[in-house]
């Protein structure tokens, strides 16, 4: 090839590179902002959110109805136990991998005495007597609980009730 | 020597740049195919979908990260009046809406900056709790309460405020159409809109 071809080639290559990579990142990128918001006091433990006002601007259109709790997980020293305390109205677990795949979730039809699960990195083993096991796709992930708290006073008895919440590594529950 | 080298440096920074623009515009223009129209109302499948393929993820990512999947909650946005105006501050709304098949639902009103209005009258959502799920309801947004009983304020929203539905855990019976969703009419507007 000769000329001003190669260029072209060239840079039509370092284009499709750089549209796939973009692309594949572009999800890694937002949900690392996100476990490193909510890790900022550290890996596998809920941190309750702040009632939402007209002061909350970390996410965008956020609900005020809701209680939330969120745990940034990290399965590199194994599995982790997630619990979710049971509300008397709606509430829901749910879990979102690395590149923001929510992968499961679970709600109050299905769990009315709340719910408790071991949380695993895909293709690693189970631990023995464990009841319910979900696989991470992701070393790394979010749990998220939301519990329906339209007022101030459902909001403080959610409060109470997620402290009854865990998030922990199995090896730190063990040690 | 270094003419090639410049000019290998300069194709390979516009190869980056054209692949990055292009991957920008394929989630901006691939957002229209998770928008569906139920009249005045918008809904995005995007929000909580499953990631099936590299541009649905990042486009989920990008529209409704940590949101829920459409099986736990269903959310709508409205941001215009049934002429099509953009929703202002100086107007007086109504908004009815029929019994919704769902366990719970609410409805909030949002600034043009995609957060909840500066004011303190508390009255930036509505939901389910307060207005029954099995009779047909109605709240008037508008800047002061006056002798309503259900009330939006959309005191300092100023022009462009929108509103967004959520509905959780939706029956078999809820339909997506036009028809199951609320409808805004405007009672009227001062006359510096």
């Amino acid at each position: 090839m000769t000329g001003w071809g190669k260029y072209v080639v060239g840079a039509l290559i370092v284009a499709i590179v750089a549209h796939i990579v973009a692309i594949h990142a572009a999800p890694r990128l937002r949900m690392n902002i996100a476990i490193e918001r909510l890790s900022a006091d550290g890996f596998n433990r809920w941190t309750f959110a702040e009632r939402v006002t007209p002061a909350s601007r970390q996410i965008v259109r956020p609900s005020p109805d809701f209680a939330y709790s969120a745990c940034a997980y990290d399965l590199s020293e194994g599995p982790v136990i997630l619990a979710a305390a049971p509300w008397d109205s709606y509430w829901s677990l749910s879990l979102y991998a690395a590149n923001s795949d929510n992968f499961f979730v679970v709600d109050d039809r299905e769990a009315h005495y709340g719910a408790e699960i071991t949380l695993v990195q895909r293709g690693r083993p189970h631990p023995e007597g464990a009841s319910q096991v979900v696989e991470s796709p992701s070393q790394r992930g979010v749990a998220l609980i939301r519990r329906l708290a339209p007022s101030p006073e459902t909001y403080s008895a959610a409060a109470n009730v997620a402290r009854e919440d865990v998030c922990a590594s199995v090896a730190g529950l063990a040690g | 020597m270094l003419r090639q080298v410049l000019t290998w440096a300069a194709a390979t920074l516009i190869g980056a740049f054209l692949g990055v623009a292009s991957a920008w515009a394929a989630l901006e223009f691939g957002r229209a195919g998770f928008t569906e129209k139920f009249g005045a109302w918008t809904h995005s499948s995007a929000a909580g979908a499953a990631g099936a393929g590299p541009y649905t993820r990042a486009i989920v990512a990008r529209d409704g990260l940590l949101a829920l999947s459409a099986r736990e909650a269903l959310y709508f946005t409205l941001s215009e009046d049934e002429n099509g105006r953009p929703l202002d501050e100086s107007c007086i709304y109504e908004l009815s809406g029929p019994p919704l098949a769902a366990r719970w639902w609410s409805v909030t009103l949002y600034a043009r900056d995609n957060f909840l209005v500066q004011n303190n009258d508390h009255a930036g959502s509505i939901d389910a709790s307060r207005l029954g799920l099995s009779t047909a309801w109605s709240v008037r947004i508008a800047p002061v309460r006056g002798n309503t009983p259900h009330w939006l304020s959309s005191r300092s929203a100023g022009r462009d405020f929108s509103l967004t539905l959520r509905v959780y855990n939706p029956q078999r019976e809820f339909r997506l159409s036009a028809e199951s969703l609320p409808t805004l009419t405007t009672v009227s507007c001062s006359e510096s809109s």
